[in-house]
């Protein structure tokens, strides 16, 4: 292995550094008009009138477009497409976009869309997902408002919790987090020459956004083509449509370059959000500790629109009994609409607030059963040949056993601080989290391609459709082209994230183009060889049978003077030679009723050991460091992985202690706090290295694993240090404080 | 957006009066800007002309002079942070300048803005407060001297009129010992706005407290001195009990003057752990 598990320089890094990235907004074309969005300021209101008189008299406007303008579908979703572009009659949350205004300048659009009058008729707004499920509650959407319920049934859960000596029964909940990616989303669309409307913006998944313009215009989808900008992360918050379909309605109409750029305020109130959950969670264990029994009852609040609320609620179910062996589980897991801000992706589709939950739930049953919270884990960890809450069998690359270890050795460096009697008001201490991830989408099939391409010139082109937001999939999934074909990296052009030059890859999201698309390249360059060889065997007069491709030549079994660069097999026939590439992971789709099934192909494990210090004073808590133990399968690029997991556990500290939208409060990172380069602890990343067989050369995912075990273990520090639990995420300074009250009371 | 306005860089304090006392409410200083451009953008203020006093040279000096120590109002937070004048005679506030926001935030923000800005949780505040500061305000009428309490009415209000400046502000040498101690309490530790902030200086004879002062910030409208608290613990014996009644009667000033409000249940108790934290930490740094 050449270019598998080396630190090449990533793709990016240089035009970063530099400030030569061009994110959507830095995109510039010649005589733009520039679009502004009105939106809703009732949560439920039905739209009587809108006036436009007035707002079209403003100087530089060029026009105003409503739902009516909207030549094709006005109703856009990954799952369930119920959320319109432009709100016709009805507007169910504060933002909802009513009006999209189109002007010769920015101010121009400003002026304007102050001068656009609304008249609602207001109707009950439902706050909180339980008030959306009463029986005689006021329906959101048509079909009423319970988006999903999804039932995982194995075993008996009577007998299990009868078999358990020690049953621990808590709720925990969460709340709104916004990704926090780092541009406000931006960008352009024209008409090329070729009739094409073309968009450049930043996204996870160009080819969905193609089909949803092309049917939102009712153009064929080749009349639409879409080209990633620099993404400055993304998170999940850029899965779903953002501004691709406002720019593409003013450009097809007006024939004139748009371009919009949105506030920081627009993309805290309009893009999508994490799920805030309730989860109601029952364990039972044997005195030995291992587990009988997990009966979990999820409530999601999915906001006004459905976006991925269905994928997070059967996710979170799936997931809900962590990495450990359970042979009897209940998980009912439902998403409601209400009038609050829509939720969507972001990272870890519900995985990262079920896993605070569980990993809350296994230190209480650590504790009341007098055992050490790394033992408990290690008892019940799953292991090759473990069934899952789904019935699925693991068959290889289980590594949480491994990461239990090491995060274990880990821990016997750490010695126990003693008072600090200048500080008696500092508590510290430790913590563990674990999680399991499963990698792609959810029992369904979510298929790769990839086209590898010799040119008669001599090159070699990669084709994927791939977004890299950030994370390094440009460089990582080049490795693997480049270990595949034994050619140097920078001898392999990359044409990437356009759909009219590559094929659909699915999005980059579920921690899934490493695995999935890593695959698809290898059953291209597979493809590609073989065809290399038929050519080759006439153009040398050979036996095709006595050829085989090393190295990126083209090599004889018996004549080992022969070796015939790849790419002068090309050249010499005068032909392009390609190979078509195609993965989709073994899935089967779960039972409607019992959720049994294989939902994914495999597993990425982890375990994160957190240090923390609480002031129990004023609930000030400072993570002090994380050791982070990643099971990979194999780290591609091992500086990449890192880099993730550190960013994961920032991201998680945030998600531990400050992160909490408050929908009408939050206004932007003034008041939306994350933490800064002072709040992020030290990082002690670990890999292991179990190699999953499927994966290419080994490799599974860490996008989401990086993150999901740093709140858990966060919060279990500080439930270590001021000897009392929190619930409710995050744990900011009140929630702190008043944990350590009660703390004081019940002693 | 920004509403269009015209900018003026005057040269000297004199250039300055004249464009102040030509365009009044028509003006606004700026001094770094760091609350007024999120005041503009926001459509808050609508100036015709920002005039930039950190051009004025006389504005941009540190100086020990007859005693005491003068701070020039356009000088940042980070030279505060970093000046050894400031270090050896006024600790308590290049400590707290040296907290502000982030490196951009104190390169750029000064200390006449955050003064004039009169934010309930301004930062140089509670220490300007316990150093008995003051400032001399300037205008083309002539000049005043007056304590730094005496220049805020109100939340974000300033008792300031239109055409007037704070060049500078200055306190007295602090007597050797006197010791002081400056704690921040934030939701994260950098970019954060405080919620709250406790100053104290006192001196110590023997075990007694001398010259105590204490002043919070963030929990009441306006930045103040607890005189009450002050009174009780002057000339008495350091003894945590005491601290504890001084410190309650922070507690009940803060709720007097802010009345009861969601936070107060977690402000009260903290409030009181704080002032007596920096109590005790004042007491001995005197050690």
């Amino acid at each position: 292995m050449k270019k598998i598990g080396v630190n090449v320089l990533k793709l990016d890094a240089l035009d970063k550094v530099l400030g030569a990235s061009r994110y959507g907004g830095d995109y510039c074309i010649p005589n733009p008009l520039y679009l502004k969005v009105v939106r809703s300021d009732k949560p439920h209101a039905k739209i009587v009138k809108v006036e436009l008189e007035e707002a079209l008299q403003v100087k530089g406007v060029e026009r105003i477009f409503t739902a009516k303008d909207i030549p094709g579908r006005n109703r856009i979703g990954i799952i369930q497409k119920d959320q319109p572009v432009l709100a016709l009659d009805r507007v169910r949350y504060v933002g909802d976009p009513i009006a999209l205004v189109a002007g010769e300048t920015v101010e121009a659009t400003e002026e304007a869309s102050q001068k656009i009058k609304v008249t609602y008729e207001e109707l009950p707004s439902i706050k909180t997902p339980e008030e959306a499920l009463q029986p005689f509650a006021p329906p959101i959407h048509e079909k009423g408002n319970l988006l999903v319920e999804f039932n995982l049934v194995k075993g008996d859960i009577q007998v299990g919790f009868k078999e358990a000596e020690v049953i621990i029964e808590n709720t925990y909940t969460t709340t709104w987090v916004d990704h926090a990616y780092l541009e406000p989303d931006g960008g352009v669309a024209y008409w090329d020459e070729e009739e094409r409307l073309v968009i450049i913006c930043p996204t996870q998944n160009v080819h969905y956004d193609q089909r949803e313009v092309a049917s939102f215009l009712n153009l064929p989808f080749e009349r639409v083509r879409i080209i990633q900008s620099t993404t400055g992360g993304a998170f999940g918050g850029r899965l779903d449509i953002t501004i691709q379909c406002f720019l593409a309605l003013a450009a097809f109409h007006l024939k004139r370059p748009v371009k919009m750029v949105y506030t920081r305020e627009e993309v805290f109130q309009v893009i999508s959000k994490r799920h805030p959950l309730k989860i109601h969670y029952r364990s039972g264990a044997r005195k030995d500790g291992r587990l009988t029994a997990v009966e979990v009852d999820i409530l999601g609040d999915t906001g006004a629109y459905a976006s991925y609320g269905t994928t997070v609620a059967i996710r979170a179910a799936v997931h809900a009994t962590g990495p450990y062996q359970v042979p009897h589980v209940k998980v009912r897991s439902r998403m409601a609409y209400t009038n609050n801000p829509w939720s969507g992706a972001m990272r870890g589709f519900g995985v990262p607030q079920i896993a605070f939950a569980h990993e809350s739930q296994m230190d209480l049953l650590a504790q009341a059963l007098k055992m050490d919270p790394l033992e408990i884990r290690k008892i019940n960890a799953l292991q090759i040949g473990s069934e899952t809450a789904t019935g699925q069998v693991l068959r290889a690359s289980v590594g949480i056993r491994k990461t239990l270890e090491r995060i274990e050795e880990w821990r016997r460096k750490i010695l126990p601080s003693p008072l600090d009697s200048k500080r008696p008001f500092i508590r510290r201490g430790i913590g563990i989290g674990s999680m399991w991830y499963g990698i792609g989408n959810t029992g369904m099939a979510n298929p790769s391609t990839a086209q590898i391409e010799l040119s008669p010139k001599g090159e070699i082109i990669l084709y994927i459709g791939v977004a890299d937001i950030g994370q390094g999939s440009d460089t990582v999934l080049l490795q693997i082209a480049s270990e595949a074909l034994g050619i140097e990296l920078k001898e392999i052009q990359l044409i990437r994230a356009d759909t009219f030059l590559t094929t659909d890859t699915g999005a980059t999201s579920a921690s899934r183009q490493t695995y999935i698309t890593g695959n698809a390249i290898l059953n291209a360059i597979g493809n590609l060889k073989k065809k290399v060889l038929q050519e080759a065997s006439s153009l040398l007069n050979e036996e095709e049978k006595d050829l085989f491709v090393e190295d990126g030549l083209v090599k004889h079994r018996q004549k080992l003077c022969l070796g015939l660069p790849i790419q002068e097999v090309a050249r010499r026939t005068g032909k392009t030679i390609r190979g078509e590439g195609h993965f989709d992971p073994e899935t089967t789709r779960l039972d409607p009723e019992t959720g049994q099934g294989s939902p994914y192909a495999t597993y990425a494990f982890a375990t994160h050991l957190a240090e923390v210090e609480v002031d129990i004073e004023t609930g000030k808590v400072k993570v002090l460091r994380v050791i982070a133990c990643h099971d990979v399968g194999r780290a591609i690029h091992p500086n990449n992985v890192i880099g993730q997991i550190i960013g994961g556990v920032a991201m998680g500290v945030g998600f531990a202690l400050m992160e909490e939208y408050d929908p009408g409060r939050t206004i932007s990172f003034v008041n939306y706090l994350i933490p800064t380069s002072k709040d992020i602890p030290e990082v002690i990343p670990i890999l292991v290295e179990d190699q999953e067989p499927s994966g290419p050369f080994g490799a599974k995912g860490v996008g989401e694993p990086a993150l999901i075990p740093s709140a858990p273990a966060i919060l279990n520090a500080i439930a270590d240090a001021i000897g009392e639990r929190i619930y409710h995420l995050p744990a900011n300074l009140e929630r702190v404080l008043e944990a350590v009250q009660k703390a004081k009371k019940e002693d | 957006m920004i509403p269009p306005f015209q900018y003026k860089i005057p040269k000297n304090l004199k250039e300055a009066c004249d464009l102040l006392w030509d365009y009044r409410e028509k003006a606004k200083v700026i001094a770094g800007g760091t609350d007024l451009i999120i005041a503009l953008r926001n459509g808050l203020l609508r100036p015709e002309f920002l005039i930039d006093i950190t051009r004025i040279a006389e504005l941009r000096k540190i100086e020990e002079k007859d005693g005491a120590i003068s701070i020039g109002g356009a000088v940042t937070h980070s030279e505060i942070a970093v000046s050894p004048i400031i270090n050896t005679y006024g600790k308590i506030l290049s400590e707290a300048a040296s907290q502000i926001g982030s490196p951009q935030i104190r390169n750029t923000g000064t200390i006449g803005g955050n003064v004039v800005n009169a934010s309930p949780a301004a930062d140089t505040l509670p220490p300007l407060m316990v150093l008995e500061a003051m400032g001399k305000v300037v205008s083309k009428e002539g000049e005043k001297e007056v304590p730094i309490e005496s220049l805020i009415q109100g939340p974000y209000r300033s008792t300031l009129l239109p055409h007037e400046i704070l060049v500078s502000i200055s306190f007295k040498k602090l007597h050797p010992h006197m010791k002081g101690s400056f704690i921040r309490l934030a939701r994260r530790d950098g970019m954060a706005i405080a919620r709250m902030s406790i100053a104290v200086l006192l001196q110590r004879e023997g075990i007694r407290m001398k010259q105590v002062r204490i002043s919070v910030g963030a929990i009441t409208p306006t930045p103040q001195r607890m005189k009450e608290a002050e009174s009780f613990l002057e000339d008495q014996p350091f003894d945590l009990e005491r601290l504890r009644v001084a410190s309650e009667k922070t507690s009940s000033e803060m709720v007097l003057r802010s009345g009861v409000r969601p936070s107060t249940s977690y402000k009260s108790p903290v409030v009181k752990a704080l002032v007596m934290r920096a109590i005790q930490q004042a007491f001995e740094n005197l050690q």
